[in-house]
């Protein structure tokens, strides 16, 4: 396998001359590359994620992002504010505020 | 980066180079150092139309015939000439090469106006993907409108406005939508956007924006008009309970049935009377006040926020009418409002414009700015390339250069920001040039400031009238400082003695090839054409 490389043409016959043929016990066909298994499960993803490019832009983004920070109402710490429940602190704002 | 300036080693090079991820075009690009537009054929004996422009994928010349009624195409080709000498490069160009048909076929000659009308020069918009050109023709404007239920009073009216979708390919009128005693804004294409297939005509005058798709087989569809209705069938549903409720107004019982359609949207009745604000009008003061409302915890300041902020100006955002619009994707509008007088008037001062967000999907208003804020104008400066709203399938729109994408445009801008007397008035200038206009920029690679650097005043990437000067405008290298690369010399080979005429220049670039028109008009004089490229 090393003097492959000297039967090769070149412009001058002594290059690749001196190569020695590998070690025959370390010859590369018979290793099997380590691999790797994790010990644990903690760093799995979650079963039902998929990965997906977002559909908004940057700027998009940027406006919803800054608009619900705005919209979001400010209370009190002891409230929850959540952003999913965000349209329904809103509802009850207006309760209060109409009564 | 090329290690050396030389075209051969740089194309040698680039066999073996590898770019930096994501930069393999900005790297090419910088051929266009070596490639420039060094020859100039002065004062071309050219066929006399009004040319437009190159499309942005280079394969048609649309020009506009003096009399503004017939479109006329061309293909831009290359000259080709032999020369039996030895020395070939030495040689000039010979005489017969140096005529208008070596660099242009002209395709066909297509009418689009007839009599009365005349077709918008300004306007011309072209949908890559299927080479569809969007034209526009109109009557005479006139100033004294008679007014119309649901017609803004002040604005001036078109007879008849008619958009023509023209396959470029041949010449064949795809289809036409006329818009009768209507305002769009023609000028420069303002009044219409058009991103992918999707088309936005803001008519002024019905405060309505016309949104249509422009699909495969060249028909421009109606998907929706927002204005006085958001969602399709609001009007079904309006109209269905009107006559229930008694919104219409009960002093005119003779008139309560009436209805009158106008450009497809059918108006109500809506007199002094009554107040019921529909549509997007109704959005966008619900967004202001959840807006004020939630800013403030206490309710006895709120109430008080409320009535400062939002009942003392109630009439003033009423009043607000839709100036402009544009996509920033397929949901998504840009809209700028502003008082009636204040889309004449040049000054930001006396009369505020505001910017709104709005999702046509879920017919919500997103975000509310008025034109002085600094919180838009850090989006502006961040993220002026999404304005833009370059789609994904055009791929050298993204290279045209900006102040987001272009450190050199930034420095630019922030030299501006910084000699500006007033951030305010600084930011209110910025903002005048949202929304954005759509394709009015050439995405030719000579305008692109990392590779060139040139006098924005007297040239630029922006296809607009300039008064000409006389000396030539130069291309500067931007990476070896001082280097010229080649000047446009958009006056007469002798240079213009005399110095009464004013003279206007315009320059198209071709968007790929080094080829460039530079035309200049002086007042009663014809029209000087010059051809500029690369022998």
């Amino acid at each position: 396998m090393g003097s492959l490389l000297a039967d090769w043409p070149s412009y001058n016959p002594h290059n690749f001359s001196q190569i020695r043929p590998a070690d025959p016990s370390a010859q590369p066909s018979k290793l099997t590359p380590i691999t790797y298994h994790p010990t644990h499960n903690r760093t799995l993803p979650p079963p039902n994620q998929v990965i997906s490019t977002e559909t908004r832009h940057i700027l998009l983004r940027r406006f919803y992002q800054k608009s619900v920070e705005k919209l979001r109402p400010k209370r009190a710490a002891s409230d929850n504010l959540t952003p999913d429940h965000g349209s329904k602190q809103l509802r009850g704002a207006f309760a209060d505020g109409c009564n | 980066m090329f290690r050396s300036n030389n075209l051969a080693a740089r194309v040698f090079e680039r066999q073996i180079l590898t770019p930096r991820p994501g930069t393999s075009v900005n790297l090419v690009r910088h051929f266009y150092e070596n490639l420039v537009p060094s020859c100039t054929i002065y004062d071309i004996d050219c066929p006399d139309h009004s040319f437009r422009k190159f499309t942005d994928d280079g394969q048609y010349l649309v020009s506009f015939s003096r009399n503004h009624q017939d479109l006329i195409v061309y293909r831009p080709t290359w000259l080709s000439f032999s020369c039996k000498g030895e020395d070939c490069d030495a040689h000039s160009l010979p005489q017969k090469a140096k005529r208008f048909d070596s660099f242009f076929t002209q395709l066909y000659c297509v009418s689009l106006a007839s009599s009365n009308e005349f077709i918008c020069k300004d306007l011309f918009l072209y949908m890559e993907t299927h080479q569809f050109g969007l034209f526009a023709t109109s009557t005479a404007q006139s100033h004294e409108a008679p007014t119309t239920e649901g017609a803004i009073e002040g604005l001036p009216s078109i007879e008849k406005i008619t958009f023509y979708l023209v396959r470029l390919e041949d010449g064949v009128i795809l289809d036409e939508k006329a818009f009768c005693n209507d305002f769009v804004n023609l000028a420069q294409s303002m009044g219409v956007f058009l991103y992918e297939d999707l088309l936005c005509i803001m008519s002024l005058r019905y405060q309505t924006i016309h949104i249509l798709q422009i699909r495969d087989s060249g028909n421009l569809v109606y998907v929706r008009n927002i204005g006085i209705f958001c969602r399709e069938d609001d009007e079904l549903f309006i109209n269905s309970h009107a006559q229930s409720m008694g919104i219409l107004d009960k002093s005119k019982p003779d008139d309560s049935s009436d209805r009158q359609v106008a450009n497809g949207v059918l108006q109500l009745q809506v007199t002094q009377g009554t107040s019921f604000l529909s549509g997007i009008k109704q959005r966008l003061l619900s967004f202001i006040f959840c807006k004020i409302w939630n800013e403030e915890a206490d309710p006895t300041l709120r109430v008080q926020h409320l009535k400062k902020k939002f009942y003392f100006h109630f009439q003033d955002y009423v009043d607000l009418i839709m100036w402009k619009v544009q996509f920033l994707d397929r949901h998504h509008l840009l809209i700028k409002f502003g008082s009636v007088d204040g889309g004449v008037a040049r000054s930001t001062d006396q009369h505020p414009a505001f910017f709104a967000v709005y999702n046509m999907e879920t017919t919500d208003i997103v975000a509310f700015y008025q034109n002085s804020s600094e919180e838009l104008y850090s989006l502006f400066e961040q993220f002026y390339d999404h304005f833009h709203a370059n789609s994904r399938n055009s791929l050298h729109t993204s290279f045209i250069s900006s102040h987001s994408n272009n450190i050199h445009a930034l420095d630019q801008l922030w030299c501006i920001k910084n000699k500006a007397n007033s951030i305010s008035q600084f930011v209110k200038k910025m903002m005048t040039s949202l929304p954005c206009t759509c394709q009015s920029q050439s995405p030719s690679p000579y305008f692109d400031l990392s590779l060139f650097r040139y006098d924005e005043k007297l040239i630029s990437a922006t296809v607009r009238h300039r008064h000409s000067t006389e000396h030539p405008i130069k291309f500067i290298s931007r990476r070896q400082p001082n280097m010229l690369k080649f000047k446009i010399k958009p006056g007469p080979e002798a240079g213009g003695s005399d110095g009464r005429p004013k003279r206007i220049s315009s320059f198209l670039f071709h968007p790929y090839l080094p080829f460039a028109l530079s035309i200049q008009q002086t007042y009663m004089q014809p029209t000087v054409v010059n051809i500029h490229f690369r022998r």
